[in-house]
């Protein structure tokens, strides 16, 4: 980070790849769906580029940046779409602007950096740079959790500082007290002195201890959101696959969209830009080998354009990856006598059948295609993927069904996983729960607690959970410390309907960063992974799945019972300018079985407002832009949405606030410092507007 | 009289410090091996310090559910979590009392040995290590034997315990055998 002030490129690097990323999705946008609108988004990229660009001295992206204003100026005002020969254009100065980023962004290379290529080859793959930015914002990541790591360390000898000035406090105090006693001759100065010194040190003391508390909190959360800041969003390689299936469509001559879901889940780059190279292999073979030329689709009755489906989506601790088209499926009969050629099956047996062949296809060295194009060979990409899952210690299924497409899917092990926790504390041992499947907490009288023992069930929400008490399924052999006893059971989604656990205590909610636990340490199931706190000590994580089998098998195969069904509330909407706040809600709420959909600021609640039908609005006050109470007052205001009841909920706790929020027309007031899960669902059970 | 010998012992003292000036280098660093003399379940041992990369008292270990019983739980030390697994558990004679020191072992994944007392520190010429056969009956974990005034003392073998540690965790190509 030393080098950063020297560095007159630093922060261009930073934004120009951040426009550049805009741009490649706009014009992308733009080719599927013209209009002026992404139009004028363009122009604004653009021009911003161009201005930065010039600022910093780069007259080649400059000029380029002007370049493509040039092109889409005209069509400002155009309902129509660009002509073909245009967009290559733009596609064309995209490229090369990317490919002038991406030198400045290997300081490494000088000799590639002072001169660009002059004509950047069109399929210059950008995946190279991408993962390259991912592991630059991966390294500044390092140094600043080092830095953090650094200043929680300075924290040791304050703390002692803290305990000396309370030890002088205490000597000053007995010195004022001595005095006055003892020395019948001492004067009253002395005396005076001595007080005042004990009253000084005290407050002092206490001022000290107080900052040292409040900086040790602020350190801890600001460590948990650079942990987090390691993980990248998987939405950051879209881009990229999907120009990917664009560039294959082109030269195919093919019409392809490009949908693709779970952009926002976050993993470690390490995780992402491999699996992302693999898989730019697999959206290419799908259109090239897939997706059929539109008048045999037509014929087959399909649209004419064909679909390839890129979904991401978090398993437990497992990240799937998939890829779906509608196109013809592998071509079985090809992939048949290819093997046979090859010796790769037993001549005279008998016929292998379609997952024998597709197994084959796995096994690599193996092409559906007559001929391996310029843009794929079908095997190859399956080597990538092989390979891909061999290195991350995933797993790959193929499937096909002919005439109607092909599945390709990939299953790898999270290393790192963010989430946020609930701490819970049972037979003295402290362990996290991920928050996002917890359903509910629950305060027990020792009755209840006897009772949900005695039968293994808890009445939660009229129906009879399978209930365990923690420390049970924690224990670990050695003693137990004294501990309180169940006070509080959370009560967990699990696969098979909710159950429920028994803890001693909550103790709160925290980010955290969960990793798998170490190779020689095999733990019992219910625990998943294990996290790092502040002080460097290890946490356990809690594995709902492990929990619920274990819960079932304490049940000895009781009878299990589902999550009860209830009438579909309409979604809600989170407004809050933390994101913090607004995932914690979200998680919260989808805990709670609510659609929940975000907004960074009122301007954006009232945008999102007017777009979709809500059940409830949930927003903060203090947010830069309309704060909370202006979002309440605009959308009471809005006969449209006077309806839908809005709920406020800020860190202001003072009378006046409450009765303000109450003017402007909010149903329930919930202050953040005594947040209560359970008092803030209990408002939006009374209040959501169902379907 | 407590004069004289005060002079004495000075007197001595310079002679000797003169002399090792004259004197040959009698032991070489390589003919000396360096240990930890320490107790594990009540019983002496000693470990050679070129197989432990780090020594720490009193650091918070984790407990972990677990049926590998050596395996207490897990330490973090510099951000990485590390398994400690009880000496005296692997040495087949675990004790109820926690450990108090960890010794971080060289080699990869990362392990921690815990033990209950470090005694000393031992600098012995090699001659003092006497090589010996694995001990059968406690599992191979035992190489050799040091001679010291106080008594002879059994070496654990660090690369043997993790081998059995790696046997233990189930984390080599060996079928499960967690006990």
């Amino acid at each position: 980070m030393a080098e950063g002030g020297r560095d007159p490129l630093r922060y261009f690097r930073i934004e120009a790849r951040e426009l550049i990323d805009q741009i490649s999705a706009g014009v992308l946008d733009l080719d599927q769906r013209a209009g002026p609108e992404p139009v004028a988004r363009l122009l604004r990229f653009a021009h911003t580029l161009k201005g930065a660009a010039r600022v910093v001295r780069q007259k080649d992206i400059a000029d380029r940046a002007h370049a493509f204003e040039e092109v889409l100026v005209p069509h400002r005002t155009d309902e129509g779409s660009l002509a073909a020969e245009e967009m290559r254009e733009l596609l064309r100065l995209n490229d090369e602007i990317a490919s002038y980023v991406s030198a400045l962004e290997k300081p490494a290379e000088p000799e590639k950096a002072a001169a660009p290529p002059d004509v950047p080859a069109p399929e210059s793959d950008p995946e190279p740079a991408e993962a390259a930015t991912h592991r630059a914002s991966t390294r500044d990541l390092d140094e600043l959790l080092d830095a953090i790591g650094e200043t929680n360390a300075r924290m040791a000898p304050l703390r002692t500082g803290c305990s000396t000035v309370e030890r002088l406090h205490r000597s000053a105090v007995n010195l004022a007290d001595q005095l006055r006693l003892d020395r019948a001759g001492t004067t009253t100065a002395a005396r005076a002195a001595a007080e005042r010194l004990a009253g000084e040190l005290g407050s002092a003391g206490r001022r000290f201890t107080d900052a040292v508390d409040q900086i040790e909190r602020e350190l801890d959360d600001v460590r948990a959101k650079a942990e987090g800041l390691r993980l990248v969003p998987v939405g950051s390689v879209f881009t990229t696959l999907r120009r990917a299936v664009r560039d294959a469509a082109d030269s195919e001559g093919r019409r392809v969209r490009f949908v693709s879901r779970g952009a926002g889940i976050r993993m470690g780059a390490h995780l992402l830009g491999p699996v992302s190279g693999a898989f730019l292999h697999v959206v290419r073979n799908a259109v090239v080998h897939g997706i059929e030329p539109e008048d045999v689709r037509l014929a087959a009755g399909k649209p004419a354009e064909g679909t390839i489906t890129l979904e991401v989506e978090r398993r437990g601790r497992h990240a799937v990856f998939r890829c779906v088209d509608d196109g013809r499926g592998f071509d079985l009969e090809a992939l048949r006598s290819t093997a046979l050629a090859r010796g790769l099956l037993p001549s005279g047996g008998r016929p292998p059948d379609t997952d024998e062949l597709l197994r084959l296809v796995l096994q690599g060295g193996i092409s559906t295609s007559p001929s391996v194009t310029e843009v794929s060979g079908r095997g190859i990409g399956m080597d990538a993927v092989r390979e891909v899952a061999v290195q991350l210690q995933g797993e790959v299924a193929v499937r096909s069904e002919p005439g109607r497409g092909a599945t390709v899917e990939l299953v790898i092990p999270l290393a790192l996983l963010a989430m946020t926790g609930l701490i819970v504390e049972a037979g003295g041992t402290v362990a996290t729960l991920p928050l996002d499947a917890v359903r509910a907490c629950v305060r027990l009288s020792p009755e209840e607690v006897t009772a949900a023992a005695a039968s293994g069930r808890l009445v939660h929400e009229d129906s009879a959970a399978p209930f365990l008490p923690l420390a049970e399924a924690l224990y670990t052999g050695s003693t137990v410390p004294d501990s309180p006893g169940i006070g509080a059971a959370v009560v967990i989604n699990g696969d098979n309907g909710v159950f429920a656990i028994g803890v001693d205590r909550l103790a709160g909610t925290s980010a955290l960063v969960a990793r798998p636990l170490p190779d020689l340490a095999p733990a019992a199931p219910v625990i998943g992974s294990v996290a790092v706190d502040a002080d460097g000590n290890p946490r356990l994580v809690l594995d709902p799945l492990g929990l619920a089998d274990e819960v079932l098998r304490n049940l000895r195969g009781g009878d299990r019972t589902a999550a009860p069904a209830v009438a579909e509330p309409l979604p809600i909407l989170v407004v809050d300018d933390s994101l913090t706040t607004r995932m914690l809600e979200r998680s919260i709420l989808e805990s709670a079985g609510y659609e929940v959909d975000l907004a960074a600021s009122g301007e954006e609640g009232l945008e999102r407002a007017a777009a979709r039908s809500y059940g409830l609005f949930l927003t903060d006050i203090d947010m830069p832009g309309i704060d909370g109470f202006t979002f309440v007052e605009r959308t009471r205001a809005d006969p449209k949405l006077a309806t839908v009841p809005a709920i406020l909920v800020s860190s202001r706790a003072s009378a006046a606030d409450r009765d303000r929020g109450r003017a402007a027309g909010a149903s329930a007031y919930v202050v953040k410092g005594e947040f209560d899960q359970e008092q803030l669902l209990e408002h939006i059970r009374r209040l959501v507007v169902r379907t | 009289m407590s004069r004289v010998s005060v002079a004495d012992r000075v007197a001595r003292l310079r002679d000797d410090f003169d002399r090792s000036f004259a004197d040959p280098a009698r032991v070489l660093d390589g003919e000396m091996v360096e240990l930890l003399a320490v107790r594990a379940g009540g019983r002496p041992y000693a470990i050679r310090l070129d197989q432990c990369s780090g020594l720490h008292p009193d650091r918070p270990v984790t407990a972990l559910p677990t049926t590998v019983r050596a395996l207490i739980g897990v330490a973090g030390f510099a951000g990485t979590v590390v398994p400690v697994y009880d000496l005296a558990g692997l040495l087949a004679h675990p004790v109820p009392q926690r450990p108090r020191w960890l010794l971080l072992t060289t080699g990869e994944p990362p392990l921690a040995l815990a033990f209950h007392e470090l005694d000393r520190h031992l600098r012995v010429p090699v001659t003092d290590v006497i090589g010996g056969s694995a001990d059968g009956d406690r599992k191979g974990c035992l190489r050799g034997m040091v001679r010291l005034p106080d008594g002879d003392r059994p070496i654990v073998d660090v690369t043997a315990a993790r081998a059995l540690v790696h046997q233990l965790a189930g984390h080599r190509p060996v079928p499960e055998e967690t006990r």
